[in-house]
């Protein structure tokens, strides 16, 4: 009994670490209709700034550099690369950011060097929860508090803003919102900047978890592009769901089954493919249009 | 009718049968007369592996250079063709096949994992090319997949278990055992010899969670070890793998509820779980600290390297050291870089570089040489940067830990 309510926990907490990988992903694709295969390193960007920046103003001051950071680095590529792409095709626009993910890495090899690197858990944080039996640590669970807090404020800004506005109107008819004096193309650069900013500050907060090498972007792109396929492309909601749902898979399958621990999440993507293919949350493509 | 000059003619013809030569794969001949002798380096320069991986790329660099200082290997200047073999077998046997096919490498070393291991060792055999494993742990190199062109110096998983054996019961106990293992060949290897030594003793495996190689979230395993509550947690993860797992471990509270065993270690490793590596057990097949007191071959071979890298070498890197010092002994013994040649050669070499006197056995290739146990330190007691991680607890000699030839499932090949 212990054991699987300490796996359903460490399953809503992993759950929760997929959503806030997926969650800018999910939104980019939802209002700009890009594949965006450079999210992994936006990603691997936070986290390489906020381990430079932590290291001498600490944790803290890593958390609001690296977003920041990844931010004005996606609002350039949006200005200067990404956007004659926004109209294309996924092929297009996969080959792009697949390319802008490939100079990445290469980059940060050529700056810190391919070997991996850790920032170690704050010491008032490297303790563990009791919660009646079960354990867990601390650093976890305030990740995923943070990671809530987050979500509701992206929500907030999308669904109760008036740029929010301009950019789920977009998303349903682009030239009638220009017709209407929205500046559509302000309100995607800035939907894209916020996707990435939210995928640099989770590297630079993810990173006292997991170690840093310049390949961990293609690492996390790929659960986060199985959450964001089973919970419905361009769905809030459906990242969010997707991510508890491969979360607890996970955590419940190593308990039960452990060598089907890698597979399931897979085997999970490839029956939403099969009995709906929108996603869990998504919309298909027929109601779209 | 076009007239062909009879001088282009021969030129045309010789240049088609250079051609031929490379496509049927015999530049070692065209290396030989280019007074060249080309060696593949196939390492992990990133992924999970790549600390150790460019470890040894920093060894074989040193070794090149000092040989051809020296004047080469019978004359012969040492080229070295690198590539990365990103820890995926797939990508270490394109990249063998391309620096023999493209390269005219006589001889690939390297690896960091028994998965490409096996992959080149193969490829090589099959291309009738040599291969010195460098950093490979997993019983089946030298055993069940042994190849007659594959040499292995480094240690296998069978003499680290047999090394821990006396340390794990005086020091372990025999209580319940929770295993979390990387899911390829190296892990399930470590994995079977450490349950063949430990349970008949009465240890009581409770769970084996197998995890694919480049995990980065050890939480679900770790979760389910922390309500298993057992007496000890092995670690059977390497490299990076290592780090984050054993890191989020401690993060679980396990590091101070039982006690961690870590099959395999080296200095990067310990060097990234710092204080989390404290009191743990593991097996080195050799440690700077250690070796450079004893053998004024090991002081030597570290004094170059710290001097060159500012850093003193891990046992990937020490290991690949030798391995190209005693292939130089070997060819300039058979006279020849013909594999066919050098091999017999090898079967039969006594060489003494940074341990004392070791060899590889002629029924599996196998190196024999020592196996230390060995216990991480705290952080603050750690010296050198961090290198200066363990204490010593036992040397065993090779051949106190070696497979038995009677429980060997090497078949080697007679050509």
């Amino acid at each position: 009994m212990v054991a699987l309510s300490q796996a359903l926990l460490n399953g809503v907490v992993l759950g929760l670490i997929y959503v806030a990988i997926a969650v800018g992903l999910t939104i980019v694709f939802g209002t700009l209709r890009l594949v965006n295969f450079a999210h992994g390193a936006f990603y691997a960007i936070g986290a390489y700034v906020g381990l430079v920046v932590a290291q001498t103003w600490g944790l803290g001051a890593g958390f609001i550099a690296a977003p920041i950071a990844v931010a004005i680095f996606a609002i350039l590529l949006d200005r200067f690369l990404l956007r004659p792409f926004y109209a294309k095709d996924a092929t297009s626009q996969i080959l792009v950011t697949f390319g802008i993910a490939l100079i990445v890495e290469e980059t940060l090899k050529l700056i810190f060097g391919a070997t991996t690197q850790q920032y170690p858990v704050p010491a008032a944080l490297a303790t563990s929860f009791s919660l009646g039996a079960i354990t867990y640590p601390a650093y976890r669970l305030l990740f995923a508090l943070g990671v809530i807090v987050m979500l509701v404020l992206v929500w907030f800004f999308i669904e109760r803003t008036d740029y929010g506005l301009i950019v789920r109107a977009g998303v349903r008819d682009r030239t009638m919102v220009q017709l209407l004096g929205g500046n559509i193309r302000q309100a995607s650069t800035i939907v894209f900047a916020l996707g990435a900013a939210i995928a640099g500050l989770v590297g630079a907060a993810a990173s006292p978890i997991y170690s840093i090498a310049p390949g961990t972007g293609f690492a996390f792109l790929v659960p986060s592009f199985v959450v964001v396929v089973v919970g419905g492309l361009g769905s809030f909601w459906g990242a969010v769901l997707g991510g508890l749902l491969i979360g607890e898979l996970q955590s419940v399958t190593t308990l039960v089954f452990p060598p089907a621990a890698n597979v399931i999440i897979y085997l999970c993507m490839a029956l939403v493919l099969l009995l709906r293919p929108q996603g869990l949350l998504g919309e298909s493509e027929v109601i779209r249009q | 009718m076009t007239h062909v000059p009879t001088t282009s003619r021969g030129r045309f013809i010789g240049a088609a049968a250079a051609a031929s030569a490379v496509a049927f794969g015999c530049p070692a001949i065209l290396s030989a007369q280019n007074k060249t002798i080309v060696i593949g380096l196939n390492i992990p320069q990133s992924g999970p592996y790549s600390d150790q991986g460019n470890d040894q790329l920093r060894a074989y660099n040193l070794a090149i250079d000092q040989i051809n200082k020296s004047g080469g290997i019978m004359g012969m200047q040492v080229q070295s063709t690198v590539g990365d073999d990103r820890t995926t077998a797939d990508v270490a046997r394109d990249n063998a096949q391309r620096m023999i096919e493209r390269d005219g490498a006589v001889m690939i070393t390297g690896g960091s994992s028994t998965g490409t291991a096996l992959a080149v060792s193969a490829l090589c055999q099959q291309k009738g090319s040599l291969f010195m494993a460098t950093l490979t742990h997993g019983d089946e190199t030298t055993n069940q997949n042994c190849h007659k062109h594959t040499f292995r110096r480094y240690s296998d998983a069978y003499m680290s278990a047999q090394a821990l054996a006396k340390t794990l019961v005086a020091k372990y106990g025999t209580g319940t055992w929770f295993h979390i293992t990387a899911d390829y060949s190296w892990g399930h290897s470590v994995h079977d010899n450490l349950a063949a030594v430990i349970n008949p003793k009465g240890a009581k495996e409770i769970a084996n969670v197998q995890l694919k190689l480049g995990t980065t979230d050890f939480s679900a395993a770790l979760s389910q070890a922390q309500a298993a509550k057992p007496d000890v947690l092995v670690i059977t993860e390497f490299g990076a793998d290592m780090v984050n797992c054993l890191n989020q471990a401690a993060q679980f509270g396990l590091t101070k509820s039982c006690k961690i065993l870590v099959p395999l270690v080296d200095e990067y490793m310990a060097k990234g779980t710092k204080d989390n590596f404290d009191n743990v057990v593991s097996t080195t097949p050799f440690y700077w600290q250690y070796h450079q007191s004893k053998y004024p071959g090991a002081k030597k071979f570290i004094d170059a390297f710290v001097d060159r890298y500012k850093v003193p070498p891990s046992n990937g890197a020490e290991c690949a050291y030798v391995d190209i010092m005693v292939y130089k002994q070997a060819v300039e013994k058979a006279g020849s870089t013909d594999p066919l040649k050098v091999i017999p050669v090898l079967e039969a070499l006594q060489f003494n570089f940074t341990k004392g006197p070791e060899y590889f056995r002629k029924e599996d290739h196998q190196g024999v040489n020592s196996v230390l146990v060995v216990e991480g330190i705290p952080e603050k007691d750690r010296g050198a940067g961090g290198f200066q991680f363990a204490r010593v607890l036992e040397d065993h000699s090779g051949l106190s830990v070696l497979q038995p030839l009677a429980g060997l499932a090497c078949k080697m090949e007679t050509t």
